[in-house]
């Protein structure tokens, strides 16, 4: 309960303004809508299809990714190795990089001419315009966010906790499966959800990768600059929707009933 | 049975150096150190944790250095004990059998007894964030001592218990020894070396300073250092001289001590236990040959009766008894008279 003082007040304006920056255009989006034309949108094959795509394409990317991100993680909390530093800051360089400038950064990695594009080319692959070419695009921008996330879960694992499951007579990897993983499961699942949320959001970099097929958020753009605001509002509101669904049953998911506490590591 | 030949390790900006121990089987070896003193660094390389520099770790007359942790059959209980939190109790107590792949139903049948051994049947199927200290040091002690270890090393065991669970504990430790496990115990406390070691060894800057038997140690430190590990509190800067006969020390506070005869360097200082000196609400008839007159400074209460401090030109730190102290009927400002024997006088050569 918030105490009635006045510096109690202050925060409680000064916060209530930015909930209110945050809510007042969702809202206005919402109330704009009328049923009628919200109901056309979510019967509309080609905004279901969008949806679709866009759900089906953040998860794999996500769930692909999170295959290297763990381990990379897990390094990054617990050894010490040469420019440490100077990878992490590669890590985060997506973060602050233009989205767009991160679109052509895939674009020149996964074109014929690139790399990964002329493998996907021996294999008869194309990445552009292809949900595995959006899966990459959104992966690049949103990586780090699982990344850092697993990296402070792991962190948080007192050392103490793997030296004495060492001294009980484990391999490292059954430490790492029966102790690590599972106490730093909460902050991995955490990442997880952010990194998926943030892909499913991107506009930038996937747009320059693949116009079509169209995710949700190029629909919209698409919707919006070729028939305006009033066209492109039920599609938004029907994603948003969509979208706070699955983060409400995403963080559902039981990372595990009871609260564990953890001790730092004792003083040596 | 264990020994450590001359062990070597450097850890950042500290070094353990030139460590050497032998413990016989069946022993209960207790190390005394300050926090940051290298105990745990040494408890870890015993364990395989961390590989020493140079020097040998023999256990059971075989070298043991470079051999795996999980392969050395050494138990460790950590400080705060470890104790995973993502399991029950019956999870952390079968963690090493599952390590070891054992059936499940041999699994259950030594949970099941090592956890009635340990008083904590009732827990096994409790997570472990709502346990008191007490409760969690059993499980730990469970978790490592149904690997039947050859060693067990405890660090720093009874920190983080309650005063009144803390007798319960030692008596386990004291029943696990008297079965024949080897223990080697790290504590800062020397009051529990004083109740459980069968030897003590003093560590500080990752230097073992001294070893021997308690008695030993604690009535001959070698040092300043170790005399106030082994709780003795009354030091006095001396000048040693031999008048008719007798050894004697001139403090700076200008008492002058009768020591027993000895050989005593020139200089240097003298220590007395607090429990070696007695108070005396009068003059005492006969007055022995170390009697002060004094006023008491200070009376507090202390884990074992009173502390009292008594200023007779040299601050006296007395332990008593609360039953002598009542006897006493004696206040701050009391005029006093304190008395020592020669013998309770114990000589350090260098003042540090």
């Amino acid at each position: 309960m918030i105490k009635n003082n006045p510096f109690n007040w202050i925060m409680l304006f000064l916060a209530s303004l930015v909930l209110l920056f945050i809510l007042a255009p969702l809202a206005g989006m919402f109330l704009h809508t009328g049923g009628a034309e919200f109901m056309e949108t979510v019967n509309d094959k080609e905004v279901q299809e969008s949806i679709w795509l866009t759900l089906w394409v953040a998860f794999a990317a996500t769930f692909i990714f999170a295959i290297g991100s763990v381990p990379l993680a897990w390094l990054l909390a617990r050894k010490n190795f040469p420019l440490k530093k100077i990878v992490q800051g590669i890590i985060d360089l997506p973060v602050v990089l233009p989205h767009t400038a991160a679109g052509l950064a895939v674009l020149g990695f996964i074109s014929r001419d690139g790399f990964l594009g002329k493998a996907a080319d021996a294999v008869g692959l194309t990445l552009i315009n292809n949900p595995a070419g959006i899966a990459l695009a959104m992966a690049f921008v949103s990586v780090p966010f699982l990344i850092n996330s697993a990296r402070d879960g792991f962190a948080a694992v007192p050392e103490r906790l793997e030296k004495a499951a060492l001294t009980l007579g484990a391999s490292r990897p059954r430490v790492f499966f029966t102790v690590s993983l599972p106490i730093a499961w909460r902050s991995i699942m955490t990442g997880f959800v952010m990194m998926f949320a943030r892909g499913m959001s991107e506009f930038g970099a996937v747009v320059i990768v693949a116009y079509h097929p169209m995710i949700a958020p190029v629909l919209i753009y698409e919707r919006f600059s070729s028939f305006g605001l009033n066209y492109a509002r039920p599609a938004s509101v029907l994603f948003i929707l969509v979208a706070l669904t699955v983060f409400i049953l995403l963080r559902l998911i039981p990372v595990r009933k009871k609260e564990t506490q953890i001790l730092p590591d004792a003083e040596a | 049975m264990l020994r450590l030949e001359n062990i070597n390790k450097k850890l950042g900006n500290f070094r353990l150096s030139d460590i050497d121990l032998d413990i016989p089987e069946g022993g209960y070896f207790v190390l005394l150190g300050r926090s940051g003193s290298g105990k745990t660094q040494m408890l870890e390389l015993i364990a395989g944790l961390n590989e020493p520099d140079s020097g040998k770790i023999w256990v059971d007359n075989e070298d043991v250095t470079k051999k795996k942790i999980q392969d050395r059959n050494i138990g460790l209980v950590f400080q705060d004990y470890a104790i995973f939190p993502n399991m029950t109790v019956y999870g952390n107590i079968a963690y090493s059998l599952h390590c070891r792949k054992l059936e499940k139903k041999e699994i259950q049948t030594r949970v099941k007894k090592m956890s009635e051994e340990l008083n904590i049947e009732s827990l096994l199927n409790r997570f472990t964030n709502n346990l008191s200290g007490g409760e969690l040091q059993r499980v730990a002690l469970a978790r490592t001592l149904i690997t039947s270890p050859k060693v067990l090393l405890l660090d720093e065991p009874l920190a983080s218990i309650d005063a009144s669970l803390k007798d319960d504990i030692r008596r386990i430790f004291r029943q696990l020894n008297r079965k024949g496990l080897t223990i080697v115990h790290v504590t800062h406390d020397y009051r529990e070396a004083v109740s459980l070691a069968k030897s003590v060894g003093v560590i500080h800057n990752g230097h073992i300073i001294q070893v021997g038997p308690p008695a030993e140690v604690f009535r001959k430190p070698v040092n300043k250092f170790v005399a106030r590990y082994s709780g003795i509190r009354n030091f006095f800067r001396v000048k040693f001289f031999r008048d008719n006969g007798a050894w004697k020390a001139q403090s700076d506070g200008s008492l002058t001590f009768v020591m027993k005869d000895d050989s005593y360097p020139r200089e240097g200082l003298m220590i007395i236990r607090g429990d070696a000196i007695r108070i005396h609400s009068s003059e005492p008839l006969n007055p022995p040959v170390n009697c002060f007159k004094g006023r008491v400074t200070e009376i507090f209460p202390s884990e074992y009766g009173m502390e009292i401090t008594v200023d007779a030109g040299e601050r006296f730190y007395v332990d008593l008894s609360a039953e002598n102290f009542k006897l006493l009927h004696i206040n701050e400002l009391s005029e006093v008279w304190i008395t020592f024997p020669p013998e309770a006088g114990i000589a350090l050569q260098g003042t540090g």
